[in-house]
Formats: structure tokens, C-alpha cells, sequence
């Protein structure tokens, strides 16, 4: 296959990615402090977005489970980076053995994301097997598992007090910019592997897909795997960047965080879930702002971002159930369909059809559209009543 | 180990007990007719409970008014909560329902925690509810035999609802196959909302056993006893309400011999191994202890 | 000749992509027993429940007694006078016969009128009676039919429809539910049948209609039907195979 064809058939990969690094230039040029954080630590954020629809995105199960494997990195990875004398001072409790252990940034990053990938295979296989409400409550149960030891181990963990790393930031704008984007290729490539279609078909119908031969178990272990290492990785900049955390910054507000992200973008693409990314931090950023200056003038606001959020992630789920992208990726193609719809729309405004957006499957038919509600969210079982 | 404390363990479990057996109550009705786990039911607590701290502080009411409307508003929330927030997706995706339940109970939160306070409250109670009686030689507050007695009483009376009563059948039957509970001309809405109603009227309930147990009422407090009522709901069995009481029971009596047995260092984990339990439940025995049954299928 | 109890026009019902109906009109007059007959998947049960209101026809008109029915609601349906004895049955296992039975008359309930009812059903099926406070689901399957069959008579229908009651059951049962059928028809109850077992249905029925991948393939006299439509190349799907999703 040469560049060109490889480019044509994966050009959502560098049409995403040049947008991040694109951003991520502009911030660097315009060497503001304020705008640095917020672009880096969003950068951490997509990271987690990223790994969070390797595996809801494409299999349909909610896993809630999936912030604990973030907070696991995020854990590891700062035990591993910290001096054995720092550990000491902050944590005169910690294990020998992990007090001892010194490596450098980026070793440790790596070691976070495989220690999240081991503790997921660990206890994953049995969960697999569970669909639909159990599978939900067994994902969030999992959650809560992993939360009350990360928030309970003191000799590991600092227990429920603030676990400080100390030194300098380690995560670093481009750091946070360039796993972000490898993320994305992560992402990309994975739903288009061999696995990851194998895991879209027991989305849309486990019936089916294991009646075709697909081992709908496994296939969703080792997509568990992959999706909880780049939740450790994330978790891994997200300490690094934040130099304290608790156990707690890994718990239901972060759920919450990275699900509208998904359900406003659209959970069943890439593509989706870094512009519901992009949209939902710019509108937080915003938010926030408003708060400020309404706690500034008096009036103690904060929280309305949550609110204004989650009212908009149910309006998103009532109206458009697919999100932002409708479950399909940005490529050339689209950006060209677009380019010339905008053009002729300057000529023939009663061109109503603009979609910016190709399918990436099959196009749609054209038949009158079923009674049923549209394809919902993140599963496909619809039942059949009203 | 002495008479004495197995009484007290006795007694303990029971009113606890009573008090997880109506959270996971509350639970299961809704889940029972639609298959939703649902997130909000914490804050039908929380926003119960902030009534009966708001009426109690600011307002003369006598207590069985203010007690009446904490319950009252658990009831009123769950209604509105199901017209405005879940009606819409009837017949869509389980996974829209769940996260719109998740995005609800933030909502609620986020908005108590703006309108009110972030920090906690103690709410009043009447001197009572407080007191200790001795009863077995045992030493307990009277809120726990209160407790208990509450929970007969409304067992007593849901059972005569659910088998007694023509909506009580249909509830019933709806769970089992919703469908055809419609086919035989059983209003799905109706159906619906008194399901929200009941799980909101044991929400306002427990709101107020739950917050003279703890002493006070914050925004997040809805979390601790939505775990209960997972924790419950699972090991007493999703699909049956008589499940959903056993579970009830049964956690408050594993909760209490975890924390007579686990040593100190580890007894911070209970949480933790209460939900490793219910990870084992899910994967091995799904259906719970009690067995309900109901059809494969999903409303909502 | 007076306005039938039900006339569909030109329904039209998918599942998802996968059309169902593809254009059904047939209707039911009053008094009549009209059986519908079909391979699986020919779309006999889809009729069914788009009448019922189970599924929204995508277009086409469905008129009881002249009044428009397509896309209502299952309880509404059911109010305006037509019930579905579903297929398999369908009781709730867990409620007693006794409840079974007081669900379906859940919006018509008056305690004189359930008495006499209960009365009536208990001289069709006098096993009920025996049964009554036992749970649906240890009946055995002949008397879960016949609960089934006696929970869709209980809101004193104006049309009832079967679907598929002799499916899976003993052949002396089914015996007993063929009489029950002929029983029911000869009290003038206007009855839509749904048969697998096509030749015992065509006997009995007034008028049937022949459905062949979401199509209509025949309506008529039972006895032209056999004469005029080669049945088996219908049967056997000749033309093309209906796909059930």
C-alpha cells in the first residue's frame, strides 16, 4: 500500500492530529502560563478521552471502571519517578521495596500504563462475560474496588491524604501534546484493527458476532487491556503534570468529565470523541470563567458548570443520541464534500442536505427511515416499545 | 463472646438492616419495571433530607409536618425526575437512560451545593428520636426500634399494595413482561410514574432515618446510601422485591461481622470487600439470592 | 354489508432497515373467524402486533369500527376493544391465576362484572378454577394457554386475536384448543386466527388470507384457497425467502 492510499483511507488520523499539534504550536508561540496549563492539561484529558473510547466507544459497555485504571497510572507512574528520599519525607510509611525504586519520567509513564494493563487483565476475564445492567453495575462496582484501595492503601498511596511528588513538572506542554496525538493514532488504528472490528460487531449484536465465530469474551478482555494501558499512561501525565493527587481526583466527577466528552461528541468514533473533547473543554474553560466572576462579584457559583454540562449531555442524548459526529470520522473526503457544499451554498442556499461528515461504513440507505428511535448512543440493543 | 453482644449484634443488624432493606426497596422498583440502575436515587435522598433540614431550622412546623414533607418531596422528585428527565428516552437504549440517571444525580448536586451550602448541616430532630432506651440489657437510641417498626409497617403496607391492589398486580406483572402487561391494557405511564413515586416516598423515607443516624445533610451525601442500595440490591437479587429486603438484611448483617472481625488496619477496606462480594455476586449468581422472575427484556 | 370490526389498509412495518409488511390491507368482519396463514417469518405475528399497537406501522391506515388505531399505544388498543393472546403465551409466571386474570381486566375492573366473568371463564376452562391460586408458570403448558386465551377474553373484546395457540402444544391439547376456538366462534366472538397448523385453521375459519414475505398472497374463501393458490410453492417459499429479524 503506498503513502497516498494509506493517507486516503487513515486521513482522519493526520487531520486530527495536525489540528492538536497545530493548537499545541500556537500555544507554545504565544507563551502565555495560563494557556499552557490549560492546553496541557486538556492534552492529559484527551489522552484519557482517547483510551476511554478504545473500549465503551467500540464495545458499548459503559466502563466505569475505566477511571480507576487512570488512577492506578497515575499512582504507579509518580512511585516510580519520585526519589527514593523524597518517597521517604512525604511517605515514611511507603513499602521498602516500592521506596526504593527510582527511574526516569518517561520509564516510569511506561510502567504506569503496563501495571494498569496487568491489574485489567488480572481481574477483567470474568466481568466480560457480563452485558447489559449487570454489566454496568459489575464495571461500577469494580470502580469503587479500585477507588477505596487507592484511597485506603496508606503504604502505597498515602491513603486519603494528598500524595505530593514534589520537584518540577515533568509533563510538560509537548509531552502532553505528543502522547495525546500518538493516543490518537492509538485509537484510530485499534478501532480499525482486526480487534476492534471484531469488537464494533459484538457491539451491534453479541448474538450475532458470536454466532459468527467471534470469541465476544476475549475480544473484549484484550480491548479492556489495551484501553486501561492508555488510561494508565493519561494517569501517568496527570501526576506528573499535577505533582499531588489523591485518589479521589480518580473517582465519579472524573466519570462524569470524560463521559460528556463522549456522549456530546459521539462515542462510537474517533473523531467524535476529540471534538466532544475540543467543544466540552472549550465550553468548561468558558464556564469556569463566568463562575470566577460571579464568585468574584459575590455571588459563590461554583457548580454551575457541572449543571450547565450535564443538562446539555441529556439534551445531546434526547436529540441527537449519536453525539456531534453521528458516529462517523473526519477525513479528506468530508472535509472536501464540505468545502464544496459551502461554496455552492453561496450559489444555491436551498441546498439543505450540508453534512459535513462521511459515513466510514456504508452510506446510508435511502429508504424511508424505520419508526424506531435513531441508533442509540452506545448500544444497539433498542427495545421496541413506544 | 458473651449474650450480651450477640443481642446488641442482633439489634443492630435488624434496624440497620431495616434501614438498607427500604434504600434497596427504592432501588429495585424502578429497576424492577425498567431495567434502570438508577443514579439519582441518592439525591431523592439528599433533597429530602435538605427539607427536612430547611423546614426544621427555618420554619415552627411541628415535626410530623416537617417529617410529612421530606417525604413527601422525595415522592414529588421522583415523579418529576422520571416526566422530565426519563420519559424521553421510554424505548431507547438502557446505556441513555443510565447515563442521564448519572448526569441527573450531578445536576441535583451541583445545585444544592450552589442554592445551599457545600458544607454539611445538622438538621433537628425531636429529643426522642435520640434517646436511649434499654431493651435485652442493651443499650440503643430509640430512632433504631423506630426504625424497625417503620419498616414493617411499610412492608406490611406495600405487600398488601402489590398483591391487594389492581395496580399492585399490574406493577407485578409489568415486571415480569412489560409488554404484555400493555397488550392487557395496562398503562405504561401510569405504571411508570407510580413505580418513580414509591422508589421517591422510601427515598424521603430513609432521609430521614439516615440523617439522624449521621447527624447531618450535605450535597454528597446521596452516594453513600445509593452504594447501600447497590451493594443490597445485588446480593438480594435484581428482579424481586422480596429480594431486595433479604439483600437488604443480609448486607447490614456482613457489613456488621466485617466490622466486628476485621482487624483495624483493614476495616477502612470494608467498602471495598462489600464490593468485591458483589463483583463475585454479579459474575457467579446474577439473579441474587432470591430469584425473581421477570422476561428478558427492556422498557423504558 | 356492515362496516367491519377491523380493516387494515396498506400497512406498511420495518424492523430497523428490514421491512416486515410490505403493503398489507386485509379486514375482519363482525362474527367472523379469519385465519391468517403463512410460513415463519412470512410477517403473520408482525400483523398481529402492529394491530395491537406493539409496533408503529411506518404507513398504511389500521381502522377499528372505523376508527383509526395505527399508532396507539398497546393499552389503548386494548381499550377500544382488541385482544392479542400473544405468542407463547405469555402469562406472568410469578402471579397467580387469579391475578393473571385481574390484570386484563385492568381498566374495565367492576367486582360484580369480574365475578360474573370469572364464572364464565371458569366454565370455559374449568382447570382454571382448579388452578386459581396457583402461580402461571407451574401450569403446564396447555393450561398456561388456556389462562392465556382466558386473560384475552376477560376485557370482553370486540375482536380477539390468537396468535399461534396451538403452537408446541400436546396433540390432545391441541384438540381441546381447536373446540375452544370453534366454542368461542360459536358465541359470535370475531376472532383474527394466526396457525401454524394452516389446515385445522382453514376449517374452521369463515374467510383466510395467505401472507408470503410481508405480502399478501391470497384472501378469500378457505376452500378456494387450497384450490387457487398452489399452497406449497407459497409455502415453500418460491417466492423468496422471508427473513425474520
Amino acid at each position: 500500500m503506498s503513502i497516498l492510499t494509506w493517507l486516503k483511507k487513515y486521513s482522519t488520523i493526520p487531520i486530527l492530529c495536525c489540528l492538536l499539534l497545530a493548537g499545541a504550536g500556537f500555544v507554545w508561540w504565544f507563551n502565555d502560563t495560563l494557556l499552557e496549563d490549560i492546553f496541557t492539561i486538556s492534552c492529559v484529558t484527551l489522552t484519557m478521552v482517547m483510551g476511554f473510547q478504545m473500549f465503551m466507544g467500540n464495545s458499548g459497555i459503559l466502563s466505569w471502571s475505566y477511571v480507576g485504571f487512570v488512577g492506578i497510572g497515575a499512582f504507579t507512574s509518580a512511585i516510580c519517578s519520585m526519589s527514593p528520599q523524597v518517597k521517604r519525607m512525604q511517605i515514611p510509611v511507603m513499602y521498602d521495596v516500592l521506596a526504593q525504586i527510582s527511574m526516569p519520567f518517561w520509564l516510569a509513564l511506561l510502567v504506569g500504563a503496563l501495571v494498569a494493563a496487568l491489574i485489567a487483565a488480572i481481574v477483567a476475564w470474568p466481568l466480560m462475560r457480563l452485558s447489559d445492567a449487570v454489566g454496568i453495575i459489575t464495571q461500577f462496582a469494580l470502580l469503587i474496588v479500585i477507588y477505596v484501595i487507592l484511597l485506603q492503601w496508606q503504604q502505597v498511596t498515602n491513603g486519603p491524604r494528598t500524595f505530593t511528588l514534589g520537584g518540577v513538572k515533568s509533563t510538560t506542554l509537548w509531552i502532553a501534546a505528543l502522547v495525546a496525538t500518538a493516543a490518537i493514532v492509538v485509537a484510530y488504528l485499534f478501532k480499525e484493527s482486526s480487534l476492534g472490528l471484531r469488537l464494533r460487531a459484538s457491539r451491534d449484536d453479541r448474538f450475532a458476532a458470536s454466532a459468527s465465530g467471534i470469541n465476544v469474551v476475549a475480544v473484549r478482555y484484550f480491548s479492556y487491556i489495551a484501553s486501561a494501558a492508555v488510561g494508565g499512561l493519561a494517569g501517568g501525565l496527570w501526576s506528573h503534570y499535577m505533582l499531588s493527587i489523591t485518589a479521589k481526583s480518580f473517582y465519579l466527577i472524573e466519570v462524569f468529565t470524560i463521559l460528556t466528552m463522549l456522549v456530546i461528541g459521539g462515542t462510537m468514533s474517533v473523531s467524535g470523541a476529540f471534538f466532544g473533547w475540543l467543544g466540552v473543554t472549550v465550553a468548561r474553560q468558558g464556564l469556569r470563567q463566568g463562575e470566577l466572576a460571579l464568585t468574584q462579584q459575590g455571588f459563590d457559583a461554583y457548580g454551575i458548570t457541572e449543571i450547565v454540562l450535564g443538562i446539555l449531555m441529556i439534551l445531546f442524548l434526547v436529540w441527537r443520541p449519536t453525539g456531534v459526529s453521528k458516529g462517523r470520522e473526519l477525513t479528506f473526503d468530508t472535509i472536501a464534500d464540505l468545502a464544496t457544499r459551502i461554496t455552492s451554498r453561496s450559489t444555491r442556499s436551498n441546498d439543505k442536505k450540508g453534512k459535513p461528515w462521511s459515513r466510514s461504513k456504508q452510506p446510508k440507505p435511502s429508504t424511508p427511515s424505520p419508526p424506531t428511535s435513531p441508533q442509540p448512543p452506545v448500544s444497539s440493543k433498542a427495545s421496541s416499545s413506544t | 463472646m458473651t449474650l450480651g453482644v450477640i443481642v446488641e449484634f442482633i439489634i443492630n443488624t435488624l434496624s440497620l438492616g431495616s434501614l438498607y432493606a427500604l434504600i434497596s426497596l427504592g432501588l429495585v422498583f424502578v429497576f424492577g419495571i425498567m431495567q434502570l440502575v438508577n443514579f439519582a436515587y441518592g439525591e431523592y435522598i439528599m433533597v429530602s433530607a435538605y427539607v427536612l433540614y430547611g423546614l426544621g431550622v427555618f420554619t415552627d412546623l411541628p415535626w410530623p409536618l416537617v417529617f410529612l414533607a421530606a417525604v413527601l418531596t422525595g415522592a414529588i422528585i421522583g415523579f418529576v425526575s422520571e416526566v422530565v428527565a426519563f420519559r424521553p428516552f421510554r424505548g431507547r437504549s438502557l446505556d441513555a437512560l443510565l447515563v442521564t440517571s448519572f448526569a441527573l444525580s450531578v445536576i441535583l448536586q451541583d445545585t444544592v451545593q450552589l442554592s445551599i451550602s457545600p458544607r454539611s448541616k445538622a438538621p433537628p430532630f425531636p429529643d426522642f428520636f435520640n434517646q436511649n432506651v434499654t431493651l435485652f440489657g442493651i443499650v440503643t437510641p430509640l430512632r433504631s426500634y423506630l426504625m424497625i417498626g417503620t419498616t414493617v409497617l411499610l412492608l406490611v403496607g406495600l405487600s398488601l399494595l402489590m398483591r391487594g391492589t389492581v395496580l399492585g398486580i399490574a406493577m407485578r406483572g409489568a415486571s415480569e413482561n412489560f409488554t404484555t402487561a400493555r397488550l392487557m391494557g395496562v398503562p405504561a405511564n401510569l405504571v411508570i410514574s407510580t413505580a418513580f413515586v414509591i422508589s421517591g416516598l422510601l427515598a424521603g423515607i430513609v432521609a430521614i432515618f439516615w440523617t439522624a443516624r449521621s447527624g447531618a445533610v450535605e450535597p454528597l451525601m446521596g452516594s453513600a446510601p445509593l452504594l447501600v442500595g447497590f451493594i443490597a440490591v445485588v446480593i438480594g437479587g435484581m428482579h424481586s422485591l422480596v429480594g431486595a429486603v433479604v439483600g437488604g438484611f443480609a448486607y447490614a448483617a456482613v457489613a456488621n461481622v466485617l466490622s466486628l472481625t476485621l482487624p483495624t488496619s483493614l476495616l477502612s477496606f470494608r467498602d471495598a470487600f462489600m464490593f468485591v462480594i458483589v463483583i463475585m455476586f454479579l459474575v457467579l449468581r446474577p439473579e441474587g439470592l432470591i430469584r425473581g422472575s421477570y422476561a428478558e427484556e427492556r422498557v423504558g | 354489508m356492515s362496516e367491519p370490526v377491523l380493516d387494515v389498509r396498506d400497512i406498511h412495518v420495518a424492523y430497523g432497515a428490514v421491512k416486515a409488511l410490505d403493503g398489507v390491507s386485509l379486514h375482519v368482519l363482525e362474527g367472523e373467524l379469519v385465519s391468517l396463514c403463512g410460513v415463519n417469518g412470512a410477517g403473520k405475528s408482525t400483523v398481529l402486533k402492529a394491530i395491537a399497537g406493539v409496533l408503529k406501522p411506518v404507513s398504511g391506515q389500521i381502522l377499528l369500527a372505523g376508527q383509526q388505531i395505527a399508532g396507539k399505544v398497546p393499552e389503548q388498543v386494548h381499550r377500544l376493544g382488541v385482544s392479542l393472546v400473544p405468542e407463547g403465551r405469555e402469562i406472568f409466571p410469578s402471579l397467580t391465576v387469579a391475578e393473571n386474570l385481574r390484570i386484563a381486566a385492568f381498566g374495565t375492573y367492576k367486582a360484580a362484572r369480574f365475578a360474573a366473568d370469572l364464572e364464565d371463564v371458569f366454565g370455559l376452562f374449568p382447570i382454571l378454577k382448579e388452578r386459581y391460586r396457583q402461580p402461571g408458570g407451574l401450569l403446564s403448558g396447555g393450561e398456561q394457554q388456556m389462562l392465556a386465551i382466558a386473560r384475552g377474553l376477560m376485557s370482553h373484546p370486540t375482536l380477539l386475536m390468537l396468535d399461534e395457540p396451538s403452537l408446541g402444544l400436546s396433540p390432545n391439547m391441541v384438540d381441546s384448543i381447536f373446540e375452544l376456538i370453534e366454542n368461542l366462534k360459536g358465541r359470535g366472538m370475531t376472532i383474527l386466527l394466526v396457525e401454524q397448523n394452516a389446515e385445522r385453521a382453514l376449517q374452521l375459519a369463515d374467510r383466510a388470507y395467505l401472507l408470503s414475505t410481508g405480502r399478501l398472497a391470497f384472501g378469500g374463501r378457505p376452500e378456494e384457497m387450497g384450490d387457487l393458490v398452489d399452497i406449497a410453492s407459497v409455502y415453500l417459499g418460491t417466492h423468496g425467502e422471508g427473513s425474520k429479524p
